[in-house]
Order: C-alpha cells, then sequence, then structure tokens
C-alpha cells in the first residue's frame, strides 16, 4: 500500500504525459435476430478507459492506442463481444441477443463498472424501459415487485406520495431502514419529513427520493447486501440503489420526447353498511332486542332506525324552509365524493456530443390533479438535467452533471383534525349525498349566506353536520402548499497517466429547500337553523394558523479514488483502488407558526405577522455532521473462472464521543463460473452458464449529531389539545428534553453473509437468481422509549441485535422465441425472517412508532416492527370474553403483541409478451401475512357507517364469545346480548383495528406498439411507441380487510409502518404514453 | 492544450493536498459535535415555573375536567361529543397518557433537578420543590393508586421503575414535605416572580406546606386513623399557620397563557362541551345559593339557568340548550374572560374546611362553626359576592346552620363541612372534590351517570395506568379497572 502511494506520488511529480501513436477503426453492429444495426451500442477498446458507443445506425468509430488490438462490445439485452482487431481499420460485429436481458455490465458502488460474471453478490439492474413502461408515478415505486428481495411499499400511489424501498428486511431498529439512493455515484437525501402537527394530522409531503425523474434513467441497479456497498460505507449498510443517469453519445444528436397521460381512481374503499341512517338509538327495549330511535339532523353517526325510504326533512331549516329526501342508503357517496385525477408528464431530451465531448439535456414537467375534487389535490414538477463529459486529452476526462427540480404542491390534509378531508367524507351518514353538497353557494351546504331579505350573514353556516364540515369546503380553504427546490450535481475529474493507473476525484453536492406552508382559516359559524332540531350550541370556531416549515438541507460528498490495475499473466488479473471519502451533511429547520391559542388576527391573511399573540417558533435546529473515510478495493480474476474482491474501509465520525469515532470495516467477496469448466462437455448444451457466489461484509455506523448529551429546552406544557407555553407572562423556564444523552456510544455494526447462484439454462432460455443471505446488526444506537416514570421519554443506548435472513429466488424462461414473437415470463419470490436478538439487559422491547394506543415495537425473539396494543380479552381457548352484565367484548388489562407490518413473503410473477412491434407487459406481486392498523377502520365502527356495523344492532350476541362468572370460570354466552351502538361507538381498544394485510395486486400492465425504420422512413422520427399502461390496477385483499389499500401509510416513508391513520385512500392509475425519437 | 493539462495537474495535486490535509487536521475538522441548539444546563430558577405550570395544567384542565364530571358539577354537552366518554366511565389507557408525562416529565422530574442542583443560596427554592414534589406525588398517587416513586425519576439507576405503595407514597410526601418546611427556614434567595404562584413570599409557602400536609394526613384518615391521628397532632404542635388566601397561579389573555381548561377548548375549536350537571345545579337550588350564578353562565338566548341530568347528553327530550361554567372556572368556551381563571392550588376555603374537619375529628382544638363560616365566607368572596351574602346562606340553607345544628356526631360534622367544600369547590377544584367524595362519600346526592356502560353498581374510582407505561415499563403491574377504588378509600 505504501508503495503504491509512494508510486503515486513519483508520478504525479514527475510524470509526463505519453503521447500515443492512435488510429481509428469504424464499423456497424447489428443484432443477429433481426439483422438491423443496433444504436447505443458501448464501445471500448479492451483494457483501457477509451470507448464510445453507437449512433442510430449502428455505426461507430473509435481511436485505439498502438499496442491495443482487442474491442469490447456491450448493450443490454445482448451477449458481450470481444473484437480482435486486425490491419483493418473496419471491424463490423452481430451481437446475440441475451435472454437474460439484464445487461452483463453493472455499475456498482462508487459507480464503477463491473462485469456481471465478477460478482459476488446478487445485483440485478432495471433499465429505463423497465422502469418507466407501467406508468408508475415515482422511479422508486416502479420497482415493486420487479426485483426479488426489494419491498417496496407506495403509499397512496399518486405523484408527489410517499414510497419507501427496503432491501432484504430492515435492520435497524431506530434508524433508516430505507435503501441508499446514489446517483451517478453522489449519495443524494432521502428524507421523508411528515407535515402536519403529528401522524395523527399528517399530510404525505413525500420523500426526496422521488424528486428524480425517471425519464432521466438510464439504469438502477440494486446492491441488496452490505457487502455489495461496503464502499459507501455507513448509510449503505442497508443497500443501496445505483442509479446511472442518460449520457449522451459522441458526434451524433437524438432528440427524444416523451409525454404520459394519466387518469385515476381511488383504488380501495370501505365496506358499508345500507341498512341505518342518520341517528342514534334513544330506548333500547326491555327484552334488549329492539328500540326507539331519535332521528338527529345534525349527527355524523349512521345509528339511527333503519332505512324505510320515507320522504323526510334533513339539514337545516333556512328561510323557513327544510330540504327533504327519502331516508334510503346512498350506497356510493363516498366513492362518488372523488373524481378522477388526471396526470401529464412530458419530458424532453436532447443528447448528442462532439468528437470528445457528450452531453445529455433532459427537461421534464410533471403536473397532476389528483383524485379529490377540486384542483386543490395538485402537484407540479419540473425539472432539467445536464450530463457532460469532456475528453481534455486522450488521458484526462472532465464530467459534470447537474440536476434542479421544482416541486409546486398542495396536498390534502389527512388524519383526524379539522383539515383532514377523508375523516370527514367517512363521517358522513349513510343516508346523505354527500357528493350533492358540492355547491357551497347552496346555502344548505355552504358557510355565510344571504337570506331571503338580501342581508348577508357571513358568519351562519347551512351545511347538515354540527360534528363535521363539508370536506368540499375543507379543501376550498384548508391547505399544505409545499415548494421544493433542488438542486444535485457533480463534477468529477479523470486522470490517466499511465495504462495501469487511474486517478478519479468527484464531488458531488446535493442542496435544496423544502418549504411548507399551512393554512387553517379562521372563522366562527353559527347554525343558521333555530328550531329544537337544532337547538343549542353549533358553533364551529376556529382561531386560525398559518405555519412556515423551513427545511435546508445540503450535503457535500468528495471521493478521490486512485485505482491500479495489473496483469499478472494470461489467466490471472488484478486491481486494487484507494480512495478517501469526505461528506458533510448540514441541515437547517425553522417552523414558526402563528399563535396556537391566538391564532389569526384577520382572518384570509395568511402572514406570521398576523399572529394573535406571540409567534410559536416550533423549531430551530441547526445541525452539522461530517465524516471522513478511507478505503480500498482489491479485484483479482483468474481466467474468467475465479473471481475475488476484498475491501477495507475505516471512517472518522464526528457524531460520535472523540475516543470513539473511529471504525473499520471489512468486505470479502468471491465468485466461481464453473462453466467455464464444462465449455466443452455435454452439460453446458443445457448448463451453458453457471456461477456460484458468496460473500461476507461488515459495515460501521454512526449516529445522528448532538446524541452525546441531554439539554434543556424551553417550556411548553402540552394539554391533550391545548398548550401552556412560555414565556409566561414575563417569566422564562426551561425543562430538560426528552432524550436522555449518552457520552459513552459505540458505532453500531452490521455483519452480513451470502451465498447465491446465477444459473443459465438452455442457451440462456431459462436463467436462474437464488440468494441465501444471514444479516445480523449489533450494538444499534438507539433511543430507546424509557417508561415517563424514569422523568425522560427516551435514553440513547448501544443496544440490540437485529437478525435477517432470507431467500432471494428470481427466474427467468422464454417459452417461446422467434424474430416475430417472442414470450417470456419470470417470477421472484423473497421470504425474510427477520428477528429482534437482543435489546439491552433488562429491556424486553423497544417502541419504534404508533399512536392512539397502538405502537410498533421491536421486542426480543420477535420480528421488528410489530404491532403492540390493548385488544380484545380471549379466554384460552380464543373465545371473546365478554361482560356478563353488558354483553359486551371486554379489553385486556395490557398490550399484547398483535401481527407484524412486514410480510412473511413477497412474490412477483409476470409476462412480456412481443409480437412484431407490440409488446404486451403484466405484472402481479403479492405480500402476503403483514398487518396494517386502521382508524378507517375505527372512525367507520365510532359512527357506524362499516358492513360490520350493520345487521341486528340490538340483542346480537358476540360470535363465539364467553363470560367470566362469580367463581371466575369462563361460561359460553348464549343469552347475553349487546348494543352495537354501545360497543362499536363506545372505547374500542386498539387492537379491535387491526387488520390483515395481504394483498395480491396487478401491479401494473402496459401495451405498446413501436413503430419502425421502415414505418418511418418518411417521417422525421428514428422511432415512435405509444402505449397504454396501467398500475395498482386490480387488488385482491384478504377478507377480513374491508377497509382499505394495505400499502397506504400515514407516517410516510419511516419506520413506522402499517398505520392507516384515515391515510388519503390509494389510487388506480391508467393512462397512454408517447414516446418519440427524432 | 498544453496549459489545461497543466492546470487539470494543479488542481489534482491541490485536491490531494487538501485531502491530506484534512486528514491531518482530522480531529478539528469532526469537533462539530457541540449541539447548537439547546443549552445543556439549566438555573434552578428557571426549572420552578416548569413545575408550578405543570400542575396547573393538571389540576386546572386534565384532571379538572375528570373530577368536574365526576364530582356532577358538570357534564357533557348533548351538541358536541369530546368527554362522552368520561360520563360513560368508558375510558382508554392512551387518555392517561399526557397527564401521566406531565406529572413526571414536567412536574416531577424539575422539582428533582432544583433539589439536585448545585449552587448557593438555593434552600429556599429546594423547599419549594419539595413541597411542589409533596403536592405532586399526592396528585398522582390520589389519581392512579400505586405509583412509582422510589425508583422513579433514576433513568441511570432504574430503567422501569417499579410502583409503590400508596401507603408509602403517602409517607413520602409528609417527608418531602417536612423537608420543604425545614429549607425554608434557611434564609437564602427567593425566586421572587419567577415563582407563579406565591412570587417567592416565603411565609405564604410555609403556610401552603402545613396545608398540603393537613389535607394529605386528612385524606389516609380512613386507611390508616392512627398515622392521620399523630400526624396532624405532631402538626398542630409546631404552631403551624394555614392558607388564608388562595394558593393559585394567575393565568392572562397572551396567547398560550391563558387558564389550560380555556386554552384546551380554544385548541379544541371552542366547542362547548361541558355543560351545567343537574346534580350540583338542584343542590344549589335546594339551599338557595347566590353563587350558582357565579358558577354558571347562561347561554345565549337563555334567561334562566338551567342543566341536565348528569350523563344525559343523548337522551331523549334531553334540553340542548343548557347552561355552561362560568368564565370563572375557565370553562365557557365562547367568553374570552375565561383565559384569566386561575388555577387553584388549594383554594383559602379548602384551608378553613381542613381545619374545621381537624377539629371535627377532634385532632385539633377550635370551633368547627368558626372555621365553617370561614371556609364558606371565603368562598363566596371569592366568587365576588361578600361575607354578609355567605352569612346570610348559610343560615337559610338546609346544608348550613341547619344541617351543623343537626349534626351530634364526628361523621355528621365532617358530612356538613365536606358538602359545604364541595360547595365551593364548583368549577374551580373538581379532582379535589371528587377526591373527597371518594374518600368521604359526601356530598350523598351524586347518581350514577345514566350514560354509563360499567354495570349498574360502579361507578369510576381512579383514573387508568398510562398506556405508555403499560409499553415501556417492566415493571408495570397491570391495569387496574376504573371502579376498583384506591387505599385510602375504605
Amino acid at each position: 500500500m505504501k508503495k503504491l502511494l509512494q508510486s503515486l506520488f513519483v508520478l504525479l511529480f514527475f510524470a509526463s504525459t505519453a503521447i500515443a501513436q492512435d488510429r481509428t477503426i469504424t464499423g456497424t453492429v447489428t443484432s443477429s435476430d433481426d439483422k438491423l444495426p443496433i444504436p447505443g451500442v458501448s464501445v471500448r477498446v479492451t483494457g483501457t478507459q477509451i470507448g464510445t458507443v453507437t449512433d442510430a445506425n449502428g455505426k461507430y468509430s473509435i481511436k485505439i492506442p498502438s499496442g491495443s488490438n482487442t474491442l469490447n462490445f456491450s448493450f443490454i439485452g445482448y451477449i458481450a463481444t470481444t473484437k480482435v482487431v486486425g490491419n483493418s481499420n473496419s471491424v463490423n460485429v452481430v451481437l446475440a441477443s441475451d435472454s437474460k436481458v439484464l445487461s452483463d455490465v453493472v455499475v456498482t458502488a462508487n459507480s464503477i463498472s463491473r462485469e456481471k460474471r465478477s460478482l459476488g453478490y446478487s445485483a440485478p439492474t432495471l433499465n429505463n424501459t423497465e422502469l418507466t413502461s407501467g406508468g408508475s408515478p415515482s422511479a422508486i415505486s416502479s420497482l415493486a415487485g420487479k426485483v426479488a428481495g426489494v419491498n417496496v411499499t407506495s403509499t397512496s400511489n399518486t405523484p408527489g406520495s410517499s414510497a419507501r424501498v427496503v432491501l432484504r428486511g430492515g435492520s435497524s431498529i431506530s434508524g433508516s431502514n430505507q435503501a441508499l439512493i446514489v446517483v451517478d455515484g453522489i449519495p443524494i437525501d432521502n428524507s421523508s419529513v411528515i407535515g402536519g402537527s403529528s401522524v395523527l394530522s399528517s399530510v404525505d409531503f413525500g420523500n426526496r427520493g422521488n424528486d428524480l425523474a425517471a425519464d432521466d434513467i438510464e439504469s438502477v441497479t440494486v446492491l441488496k447486501g452490505p457487502a455489495a456497498a461496503a464502499l459507501y460505507g455507513s448509510r449503505a449498510s442497508n443497500g443501496a440503489l445505483i442509479i446511472t443517469t442518460k449520457k449522451g453519445s459522441k458526434e451524433k444528436a437524438t432528440i427524444t420526447f416523451s409525454s404520459s397521460n394519466t387518469f385515476s381512481n381511488v383504488a380501495k374503499l370501505p365496506d358499508f353498511q345500507n341498512e341505518y341512517g342518520q341517528g342514534y338509538y334513544d330506548v333500547v327495549a326491555p327484552d334488549g332486542k329492539s328500540a326507539t330511535f331519535v332521528t338527529d339532523l345534525k349527527e355524523n353517526g349512521s345509528w339511527g332506525a333503519p332505512f324505510t325510504g320515507v320522504v323526510q326533512g334533513w339539514g337545516q331549516q333556512i328561510d323557513g324552509v327544510r330540504l327533504t329526501k327519502p331516508y334510503s342508503a346512498i350506497p356510493n357517496n363516498v366513492r362518488d365524493f372523488f373524481d378522477t385525477g388526471f396526470a401529464t408528464d412530458n419530458s424532453l431530451s436532447v443528447s448528442g456530443g462532439g468528437k470528445s465531448t457528450t452531453f445529455y439535456l433532459g427537461i421534464n414537467a410533471l403536473s397532476s390533479d389528483g383524485v379529490f375534487p377540486t384542483n386543490k389535490d395538485k402537484y407540479n414538477k419540473y425539472g432539467v438535467r445536464f450530463n457532460g463529459t469532456a475528453d481534455l486529452t486522450d488521458k484526462l476526462t472532465a464530467g459534470i452533471s447537474f440536476n434542479y427540480n421544482r416541486i409546486d404542491a398542495n396536498q390534502v390534509g389527512g388524519g383526524q383534525g379539522a383539515a383532514s378531508v377523508f375523516n370527514n367524507v367517512l363521517q358522513t351518514p349513510r343516508d346523505i349525498d354527500l357528493p350533492a353538497l358540492r355547491d357551497l353557494n347552496n346555502k344548505y351546504y355552504g358557510y355565510g349566506y344571504t337570506d331571503a331579505a338580501g342581508i348577508p350573514h357571513p358568519n351562519s353556516y347551512g351545511y347538515y353536520g354540527t360534528y363535521t364540515q363539508n370536506p368540499y369546503w375543507i379543501l376550498e380553504n384548508f391547505a399544505n402548499y409545499n415548494d421544493v427546490s433542488r438542486v444535485t450535481g457533480n463534477f468529477n475529474i479523470n486522470y490517466k497517466p499511465l495504462k495501469w493507473l487511474d486517478i478519479q476525484e468527484r464531488v458531488g453536492i446535493d442542496t435544496y429547500s423544502d418549504r411548507r406552508r399551512t393554512i387553517s382559516p379562521k372563522y366562527s359559524f353559527v347554525d343558521i337553523d333555530q328550531t329544537a332540531e337544532y337547538a343549542g350550541s353549533n358553533t364551529r370556531t376556529n382561531v386560525g394558523a398559518y405555519q412556515i416549515d423551513q427545511y435546508n438541507v445540503t450535503e457535500l460528498v468528495h471521493d478521490f479514488m486512485v485505482t491500479g490495475k495489473h496483469k499478472f499473466n494470461e489467466d490471472f488479473e488484478g486491481s486494487l483502488m484507494v480512495g478517501n471519502n469526505i461528506r458533510q451533511r448540514g441541515t437547517n429547520t425553522l417552523s414558526s407558526a402563528t399563535n396556537t391559542s391566538g391564532g389569526l388576527v384577520v382572518p384570509g391573511w395568511y402572514n406570521l405577522s398576523n399572529s394573535n399573540g406571540p409567534v410559536n417558533i416550533v423549531a430551530d435546529n441547526l445541525s452539522k455532521r461530517r465524516l471522513i473515510g478511507l478505503y480500498a478495493d482489491l479485484n483479482l480474476s483468474y481466467k474468467n473462472l475465479l473471481f475475488l474482491e476484498a475491501t477495507a474501509r475505516n471512517d472518522w465520525s464526528s457524531t460520535l464521543p472523540k475516543n470513539n469515532n473511529s471504525f473499520f470495516y471489512p468486505s470479502v467477496s468471491g465468485s466461481f463460473v464453473f462453466t467455464e469448466l464444462l465449455k466443452d462437455s455435454p452439460v453446458s448444451n443445457i448448463l451453458n452458464y453457471g456461477k456460484l457466489r458468496s460473500s461476507w461484509a461488515q459495515v460501521g455506523n454512526d449516529t445522528d449529531p448532538y446524541q452525546l448529551l441531554s439539554t434543556y429546552g424551553k417550556t411548553t406544557i402540552n394539554g391533550n389539545f391545548g398548550s401552556t407555553v412560555f414565556p409566561f407572562g414575563n417569566v422564562a423556564a426551561l425543562t430538560p428534553g426528552s432524550t436522555l444523552g449518552n457520552v459513552n456510544l459505540k458505532p453500531e455494526i452490521t455483519t452480513a453473509f451470502e451465498i447465491g447462484a446465477d444459473l443459465g439454462l438452455l442457451n440462456n432460455r431459462i436463467t436462474i437468481d437464488a440468494s441465501y443471505y444471514k444479516s445480523n446488526s449489533k450494538n444499534q444506537i438507539l433511543a430507546i422509549p424509557i417508561p415517563n416514570s424514569t422523568g425522560y421519554g427516551f435514553s440513547v443506548v448501544n443496544a440490540g441485535e437485529v437478525q435477517n435472513n432470507g431467500i432471494e429466488l428470481s427466474l427467468r424462461g422464454t417459452v417461446l422465441k422467434s424474430s416475430d414473437f417472442e414470450w417470456g415470463l419470470y417470477g421472484s419470490f423473497t421470504k425474510n425472517k427477520n428477528k429482534v436478538v437482543s435489546l439491552m439487559p433488562g429491556v424486553d422491547q423497544f417502541v419504534v412508532g404508533g399512536f392512539s394506543g397502538m405502537s410498533i415495537v421491536a421486542a426480543v425473539g420477535r420480528p421488528y416492527g410489530e404491532f403492540y396494543g390493548v385488544t380484545t380479552l380471549k379466554d384460552d381457548q380464543g373465545r371473546t370474553v365478554v361482560d356478563q352484565a353488558t354483553g359486551m367484548p371486554l379489553s385486556t388489562s395490557k398490550a399484547e403483541y398483535l401481527g407484524n407490518y412486514n410480510p412473511k413473503y413477497q412474490a412477483s410473477w409476470g409476462t412480456n409478451v412481443r409480437y412484431k412491434q407490440l409488446s404486451l407487459n403484466v405484472l402481479f406481486d403479492a405480500k402476503q401475512g403483514g398487518k396494517f392498523y386502521s382508524r378507517t377502520r375505527s372512525i367507520l365502527a365510532f359512527v357506524g357507517a362499516s358492513a360490520e356495523t350493520g345487521g341486528n344492532r340490538f340483542g346480537e350476541i358476540w360470535p363465539n364469545s364467553v363470560y367470566q362468572d362469580a367463581s371466575g370460570a369462563f361460561v359460553p354466552n348464549t343469552s347475553v346480548g349487546y348494543v352495537k351502538q354501545d360497543y362499536y361507538g363506545g372505547s374500542l381498544p386498539a387492537g379491535f383495528s387491526m387488520v390483515d394485510g395481504s394483498f395480491v395486486k396487478l401491479r401494473s400492465a402496459s401495451l405498446s406498439y413501436t413503430f419502425n425504420k421502415a414505418q418511418l422512413q418518411r417521417l422525421p422520427f428514428s422511432s415512435i411507441a405509444v402505449g397504454i399502461y396501467g398500475n395498482n390496477l386490480f387488488m385482491w385483499t384478504a377478507s377480513e380487510n374491508q377497509f382499505a389499500d394495505p400499502e397506504i401509510n400515514s407516517a410516510g416513508a419511516g419506520n413506522t409502518q402499517g398505520f392507516d391513520f384515515t391515510a388519503q385512500p390509494s389510487v388506480r392509475n391508467y393512462g397512454i404514453n408517447l414516446k418519440v425519437t427524432f | 492544450m498544453k496549459t489545461k493539462i497543466q492546470k487539470s495537474k494543479y488542481t489534482l495535486l491541490l485536491i490531494l493536498v487538501i485531502g491530506i490535509l484534512s486528514i491531518s487536521g482530522c480531529k478539528k475538522f469532526l469537533d462539530i459535535n457541540a449541539n447548537p441548539n439547546n443549552p445543556d444546563t439549566a438555573e434552578p430558577s428557571l426549572l420552578l415555573p416548569t413545575v408550578e405550570a405543570a400542575i396547573g395544567q393538571i389540576v386546572g384542565n386534565s384532571f379538572q375536567v375528570y373530577g368536574g364530571m365526576w364530582s356532577q358539577y358538570w357534564t357533557q354537552s348533548p351538541n358536541s361529543a369530546q368527554y362522552k366518554t368520561i360520563d360513560q366511565y368508558n375510558l382508554a389507557n392512551t387518555a392517561f397518557d399526557r397527564p401521566w408525562l406531565t406529572l413526571y416529565r414536567n412536574a416531577l422530574i424539575n422539582c428533582n433537578l432544583i433539589i439536585n442542583s448545585k449552587g448557593q443560596s438555593l434552600e429556599y427554592m429546594k423547599g419549594m420543590a419539595y413541597i411542589l414534589k409533596a403536592y405532586s406525588y399526592q396528585l398522582t398517587t390520589d389519581a392512579f393508586g400505586d405509583v412509582p416513586l422510589s425508583q422513579a425519576l433514576n433513568p441511570s439507576l432504574y430503567g422501569s421503575p417499579k410502583y409503590d405503595s400508596q401507603a408509602l407514597v403517602y409517607d413520602s410526601i409528609f417527608n418531602y414535605i417536612d423537608k420543604g418546611i425545614a429549607l425554608l427556614k434557611v434564609s437564602s434567595t427567593s425566586p421572587g416572580a419567577q415563582d407563579i404562584i406565591f412570587q417567592g413570599d416565603i411565609p405564604s409557602w410555609q403556610a401552603f406546606a402545613n396545608t398540603l400536609k393537613l389535607r394529605a394526613y386528612l385524606r389516609i384518615v380512613k386507611a390508616d386513623p392512627a398515622k392521620a391521628e399523630a400526624g396532624i397532632k405532631a402538626l398542630y404542635a409546631t404552631n403551624p399557620t394555614f392558607l388564608a388566601k388562595d394558593a393559585a397561579i394567575k393565568y392572562s389573555s397572551i396567547g398560550g397563557n391563558e387558564n389550560p381548561l380555556y386554552n384546551e377548548m380554544l385548541a379544541l375549536g371552542k366547542v362547548q362541551n361541558l355543560v351545567a350537571s343537574s346534580t350540583a345545579v338542584n343542590a344549589f337550588m335546594r339551599n338557595s345559593d347566590k353563587r350558582l350564578p357565579k358558577f354558571y353562565d347562561l347561554v345565549d338566548g337563555q334567561t334562566t339557568l338551567n342543566s341536565i341530568v348528569q350523563g344525559s347528553f343523548a337522551a331523549s327530550g334531553v334540553a340542548k340548550v343548557v347552561s355552561i361554567p362560568s368564565t370563572l372556572t375557565g370553562g365557557n368556551a365562547a367568553n374570552s374572560s375565561s383565559a384569566t381563571a386561575p388555577v387553584k392550588l388549594i383554594s383559602a376555603s379548602e384551608s378553613a374546611f381542613l381545619q374545621a374537619e381537624a377539629v371535627a375529628r377532634n385532632y385539633a382544638s377550635g370551633t368547627v362553626s368558626n372555621l365553617l363560616t370561614t371556609g364558606v365566607r371565603a368562598s363566596f368572596v371569592a366568587t365576588g359576592l361578600t361575607a354578609n351574602d355567605a352569612d346570610a346562606y348559610f343560615a337559610a340553607a338546609p346544608d348550613g346552620q341547619a344541617a351543623l345544628n343537626a349534626a351530634t356526631t364526628s361523621e355528621a360534622l365532617v358530612k356538613v363541612i365536606i358538602t359545604q367544600k364541595y360547595y365551593a369547590m364548583c368549577g374551580t377544584q373538581g379532582f379535589e372534590a371528587w377526591s373527597e367524595y371518594r374518600r368521604t362519600g359526601y356530598p350523598d346526592f351524586l347518581i350514577t351517570s345514566v350514560a354509563s356502560t360499567i354495570g349498574a353498581g360502579r361507578t369510576p374510582l381512579r383514573l387508568l395506568y398510562s398506556n405508555a407505561e403499560s409499553t415501556s415499563n417492566l415493571n408495570f403491574l397491570g391495569n387496574v379497572l376504573i371502579y376498583v377504588p384506591v387505599w385510602w378509600d375504605k
């Protein structure tokens, strides 16, 4: 190592530039299938960095230095070929297609291209077509179902909504479990900060990984294990998505325009009862089997009398008149509330280059109006990308990449707050025609009205409900604006002073401003109706609020890499790379709002200077962290048979205690292409390619800044809703922060082992990729929740070990193949077994998240992400224990484990059919065995609107129930019936709302037609493709799931998963796309 | 071309040099982990108001709502829904996460931090911290029964504090009061205005401590009569001063500084959830009590005060226009004067009634009727009426002089005292009134909420443990049903 560094210095100071004698080789690359030229084929002078790509006519031209005499040709979907250059300056090549479709060249850690066969770990790659054909709303959600071992959760499946990617199960108890996203060698931020005052009133502003435009992406390689990512250090311990963006080709200009136009509908809504309407029971008959009812016209509950169809009054009496309608169900009043959403995503790219330069310029604009009525739920994203490379000399090349994104959106509020549209929609009685209330100028539906005498009453409302508000009015008057401006980019320079030596410097930046403005109107409305039906205090008051959340994140990354290659002999080659990485991440957050209890002074003016009382500083935080890493990567290969890679890295982190801030971690992996030994044997007719691989790796991890010391903050004493805020008059106060610091923190370590095989059968008609892996994450740095009776809420400790092991299987087969027709099938299966091995002495479990009585915990001996809460009491025979007097189920006295948000297994299967230029892709995927918590269920139970609250409501005996008699014995309950309204409308235990989250989805389907050259010869296009597509099209859920799409989640892409806290319903998308290349 | 190459070489060289420099300057480069956002130390005088405001939030809002409804001053409005489950006696453990957190993490931990702080001339402040700790623990144990104390507030030693019996918690309460009283005798620096209860006035603190001690001993009078008697006799032997004015926190109309109950209503969109309960209103009416219109306000369009039966929010034919708690209690959502209602930790009238009970039980010398009258007068004056109004009321009311005259036993005297205390605490000290009802059974006219869902003959006798405790504390005892009495409730 020392020698190598020394020689490097020598080189830098004394080496002079060698002048090479070049000659130019030209030729055409064609396909063996259709004999047509192939554009975009990578042509490379063997053993050098010199390369080019073929133009639209499959032609190339390359200068090769003297001494070089072979060229490599490679292209996605074709078997790479090496050609010896003879005396001729023209070399034409025919490439055979590779039914594996996956490329043989894989972009791995630090943007290093590697031959797939040399990898000791699984690294599947997806190309642009695979990502974009299904029309998914983001590049991340388009990964769903396409690669084994990848668990993508796309919450509402709308543009801008969160999508979470976890590879091989979660390993970190409290840290992010998402894969690191790396674009052109530079890790980018993938924060997910949920908006709203808490998850209870959440606003999904998406995660930053979704900012990337799918059209700009050339390929995504999924590095699943830490082995693959050891060189990224800490943050890649959960694996990485290595994204390569498009580059231009030399001396050939291409213009591509593509347009996708997507319609969307709400995918899954709850099942409702259609037997009972507005009101509640008055008196239950003495036998408990029937009741008299109160028709309360201002109710949100559907606990009233059975439907009669009789025409009766409803809503407020205004100007002496009350509206009438039949007392019968409006079965689709919730579904019809939603509109068809529409999104148009257009992108234009121009790429090309000169003799020694390339460029790619892409611009794109996405404009979406979602499924909520009105155009208030909008999401607009604009992006510009410029990628350029220049060969400054034949030894020195430089590249620059720049991407700008702007997002301008208004997200609709969810959860249970006043601003939650869906929460108010669900609480509409079954007999009220919600979509009819769209007209807010109608005095019976709106707020503010002018009476018959022409006198305006701006502070009166005519809407029927006094517990809920007209959701159309909420959409009009509440807002959650989001404005993101983001620049990512990098600059790299590559110097190749000697044939065997390569020096690279790369500096990258990712900086963005995420500004959110939350608007809550100030109002005080009184009901207009003065009759007995609306007697009492029915005012609706809100002091109003305006909040700005400003997040700025800037991340700088520097990498300096020196790579030396050496060919020891004909069979034995090696390379060694040493590098230095410096990274700095700075964030600053400023959240300020108008006074919480004072609200706004002037209604309708949303500005902090309109605060009624002192401005509320919600958060003012600066944070900065730095990391220095030194790493080395050794690669050895023997023939094309054996490959070995070893890496080592040491990091120094600013976030750990000074005496513990250095950590070292190594990895080793190898692969054995055993079919090389069988080349001449008859076996190779069946098994044409076979590779065994194995890897072992460790990854260290640091923590967040400022975890070492306990601190104090300004006092706010919270009630359930209000709070006492200091300064109290002139009195200032401090209180300890919720978290106890720890000055003795150590780095976390994850150790992973993987073994696998890649097989190609029948000349790659069938390919199999199988892996088994096991990883253990130890010494995790956790802010463990400690009982409040300790005086603190959390304590930062090194504790815990989480183990993941699992299998991944990918299978691809070509059923039929001819020049006109090709039919392929593929599938994947993933089973991850996750277990919390230990936490810390005396601690059995750790709360990861949750709310409203339902926690998500990491409990020793159980999988990570277990639900834990009080539930319905069962006896040891599994019968429900009810109260002997009321017949209502009792609750457990302590919280219990209620299942896990992670699926037990996931699988996908798909098919590609191509007939001439027409191709069809269909992909199904399934997740089985997970659970989710559904507040949609509990709120619908509360208001008596869900299907499960229907049927006989009085005197029913709880199925399979027992009660405990005086002696404590459990007696089967055959006599004590219960009143449904009392149970469902009362305090249900949190466990009641657990639902089986299993599903099978028709994830995506697309049909496209590509016009060929012959068809386009009179037109200025080199290709046109048109298609229709759809995603999230159909789902089949567990029979007990009558409530929601199991994928929706109120907490975005964080570790709190499986929480439907009246989350926005997910959508199904379908549309048409067009791609034109000039 | 040549210059370009040269430049690039220099650039590379520069980068290399920077790289090497940064590695050697590594230590400095990485030394950026000092938190720029928050201080890591705090003066005791800045922690004291946190404790007091936390107690204000509990007594004035969270426990006030449970106490006010279960004492049947208030009931759920038929026009709203927030507190239905309270009238139904059908509560979820999660409802108690917030008060539990406020007690331990806002009040008690800061008492400990003050008590353990090092510095000169802190005796007064430490004395106050001990007294407030005693007060907070009494609130906690009266609400929840057995609670963590001996292992609480010490996370480095006890990650899962065990629960101590209520009897032991009370022993500690007396101990803390004694320590507090002793420290208040050491001349030191007063926190002044940082003390938002007494503005640093030491004699008031001494009276507060003595009154609290009397309250605490009387609370255990049924569970451990001998200890109560001995404790009260020992207290009187010190020639104690008792509170003659309210120990209260005064609130203002500044956003975030309002009376906590009113502030909660603001956050709930000014929805009026609390309305007058017939239980208390009818009792005031039976006694022609002039305080009635002080404790309750009419709503728009009302000319006479009315009320509904406890828990009848969903009953057929229930009046929808119902009188509401007055601004004096902080419970009138529509009137911003509610913002300035004080929160009373111990009121002057309560102090007199406690002394009256000590005399009635023969633990102290004095005249019951004098102390009783003092209590009633203090209550009238606090509502803006006069001592003469009080005397006229007492002379005429069936629950006044007449009842006193008829009381011949100690128990009968206690009934008169507690019933009068119940009237005096209307709307301002609901939790204390409910605790005294649990202890003594007085007043004897409370009913079972008609909305009860927990079965006949059961009423709430405690608050439920925090759900967060059950998921995070390995020594959690298990939930206790709401109708199971606490230790001192014999």
